[in-house]
């Protein structure tokens, strides 16, 4: 569950840094533009992916309504941090997926 | 054409939220609460005791059948609930023989004290059921018109979602943005965003939740398309149910439940070990039939989740699986999503959570009503109109006046004396009383003050809870944190931080209400000062036309 809000989580940043005003108020330097291009493509397979991995772990009839409760908690944590503390969302994406899947497997 | 559309869904969103938004505010919040109604009534019985203990499923079968055998109700169906991570006590329950002038037996349940097998004697409470059965049931009013009341705010509240997406212009390039402004476009953003990201929740607990009273809300159409018959047929096909067990009269000994259990156990069949609930039809007859039912593991309820085996030779009887048709099966999967039984510990807080969105947004919308037109009417010669006035007075004895009058039920559980006639009724009759107090309250008081007020008064009252707690119990959350007693510590500790969230909110508030009026006295001498705040909100008001 933890995972899936981690993942989650990075999805949703994806999708935000795919849009300009937002990867304003994340990175102050330029992001180079083949970079920007990938963010939206990368976005949705981290999505699939999530998914997969929800169906995988609560099967296929639980899985898919955890999801969407993983995502909405993901997304109410994402958009607080862009108001109030923006600079750490980058930082975070990475962290927390990271920690939740060698949490995950070790 | 098309913003003429957007106008008038604009329009209907804007009136349908209001018509029955206190309503649905009520329905969300004791409905969420519902999520959580096993942990509030473990709570509401303090007498139980705190959990302790490492027996196997094996041994808590043999307690509760030795407890049954000496105080039950004899050769009739009744239950074993083992203990899970909601509640963790041992309970025993059956149906008490019909009384006299009584429609249906009633279900009792008992809560049994593993180390003794006795009953705990528990103080007389309706607990955290009665607040869930209130947001579909809601309280003092019959049954079908509280099924027609909640099925007619339900679908405007459909109508109020689907109106809702309409009218937002910019549902994904607007997806993350929120900004923490004050007044209009503060809270447009809160709105939006609330909304937003649990749409999908919203849909669905909305849409399901009328499909709970199917049956009453379409009474023309089943009226028309079917006879008696046919309509009990139809019933049969939805809700299939095991046949009922009966003795034929021939007594024969069981095996003890737990050796039954065992067998099962060792079957294939039964993969994670996770035993909810024993049910014992026919007790010591030759007829007689134990099911073990284990936690759900798939929203359609799957039919493998119950294994039934013949009491006295042990045998697994398969065919009473239940068959469900392709459109029960469906109408199973919504009943699940709505009720989340499946759900375990973190995704139950998620519901949790989920549900508090919806509530926040509901109650964020009738906020932005009344903001959006306030600059119009603080403008008016004779003050506010008597409908804004009351919009404004409804909104703080609701959005702040229903969780402290909530709070005042738990309150009421600890202080009524126990051996109160009619106890458990009188806790619903102080939550009412205490609600409707409130909502007279703002009547009498300055808006700005009355926020103000009812926000430290719910502060003070859920941050004094589990301070009620630790005086008239013998629990407190030091015994029952280092006793690891988490479903009793957690719901102390839950109306710790929602307290603390209120504290927020009205610090909050007050900053906000000082900003404002230092800026008054700042631009002291300019005769039109409150005209010009009243002027700048107007412009605001403008620039955010688009989006509202």
């Amino acid at each position: 569950m933890l995972l899936l809000i981690c993942l989650g989580f990075s999805t949703m940043v994806l999708f935000c840094m795919a849009m300009e005003k937002h990867r304003q108020q994340v990175i102050n330097s330029e992001v180079p533009q083949y970079l920007s291009n990938s963010f939206r493509p990368m976005a949705w397979l981290l999505l699939v992916i999530t998914f997969y991995m929800s169906g995988d772990l609560y099967g296929w009839s639980i899985g898919p309504a955890v999801f969407f409760g993983a995502l909405t908690a993901a997304l109410l944590a994402l958009i607080l941090l862009l108001t109030y503390k923006a600079e750490v969302v980058p930082l975070l994406a990475i962290i927390l997926p990271l920690a939740a899947i060698s949490n995950f497997y070790l | 054409m098309k913003d003429n559309f957007r106008q008038s869904m604009k329009w209907l969103h804007t009136w349908v939220g209001l018509a029955v938004g206190w309503v649905l505010f009520f329905m969300f919040l004791t409905g969420t609460l519902g999520y959580f109604y096993q942990e509030i009534t473990r709570w509401m019985e303090p007498e139980r005791p705190l959990v302790a203990h490492h027996y196997s499923n094996e041994k808590l079968i043999d307690i509760a059948q030795n407890y049954y055998d000496k105080h039950g109700a004899g050769d009739i169906e009744w239950d074993i609930i083992l203990p899970t991570v909601r509640d963790n006590n041992l309970r025993v329950g059956w149906r008490e023989p019909r009384k006299e002038g009584e429609k249906r037996s009633r279900y009792k349940v008992k809560v049994i004290d593993i180390d003794t097998a006795s009953k705990v004697q528990t103080r007389e409470t309706q607990g955290g059921r009665l607040l869930y059965r209130m947001h579909y049931r809601l309280h003092y009013l019959s049954t079908s018109l509280s099924y027609w009341i909640v099925g007619f705010c339900t679908m405007l509240m459909l109508l109020a979602l689907i109106t809702g997406v309409v009218i937002h212009k910019k549902i994904f390039s607007d997806f993350f943005t929120f900004r923490a402004k004050k007044g209009l476009p503060g809270w447009l953003d809160i709105h939006n965003v609330l909304s937003v990201i649990a749409l999908p929740f919203h849909f669905m607990i909305t849409y399901s939740g009328l499909l709970f009273f199917l049956f009453t809300y379409m009474v023309l159409s089943t009226d028309l398309q079917t006879n008696e018959e046919q309509y009990k047929e139809m019933r049969k096909e939805i809700y299939p149910r095991a046949a009922h067990i009966k003795s034929i009269g021939e007594a024969q000994d069981m095996l003890p439940i737990s050796t039954l259990y065992q067998q099962v156990k060792n079957t294939n069949t039964w993969k994670a070990d996770e035993l909810s609930y024993v049910s014992v039809s026919a007790q010591n007859d030759i007829n007689a039939q134990v099911a073990f039912v284990r936690h759900e593991t798939d929203i359609t309820y799957n039919p493998q989740d119950t294994v039934v085996v013949n009491g006295i030779t042990g045998e697994i009887i398969t065919q009473a699986a239940l068959e469900y048709t392709t459109a029960g099966m469906i109408h199973n999967g919504l009943f699940s999503l709505h009720e989340g039984q499946f759900a375990g510990t973190i995704a139950r807080w998620l519901y949790f959570f989920t549900g508090l969105i919806g509530t926040a947004m509901i109650a964020s919308g009738l906020v932005l009503w009344t903001t959006k037109r306030k600059p119009q009417q603080l403008k008016k010669p004779k003050g506010p109109d008597f409908g804004y006035r009351l919009v404004e007075q409804l909104n703080i004895g609701t959005l702040i006046g229903l969780p402290i009058a909530i709070a005042m039920y738990f309150y009421a559980n600890r202080l009524l004396p126990l051996t109160m006639a009619d106890r458990a009724n009188w806790e619903a009759h102080v939550m009412f009383i205490s609600w409707a107090l409130l909502l007279v309250y703002p009547a009498f008081r300055p808006k700005t003050k009355a926020w103000s007020e009812q926000l430290n008064l719910a502060t003070v009252v859920f941050i004094f809870m589990p301070i009620l707690n630790a005086l008239t119990t013998n629990k407190h959350l030091g015994i029952t944190l280092s006793h690891g007693d988490w479903q009793y510590a957690g719901f102390d500790l839950t109306m710790l931080v929602i307290g603390l969230t209120f504290a927020f909110a009205g610090v909050k508030f007050k900053k906000a209400q000082r900003n404002k009026r230092s800026q008054r006295v700042n631009s002291k001498g300019r005769p039109l000062n409150i005209n010009t705040a009243v002027e700048s909100e107007l412009v605001l008001n403008k620039e955010n036309r688009g989006a509202l």
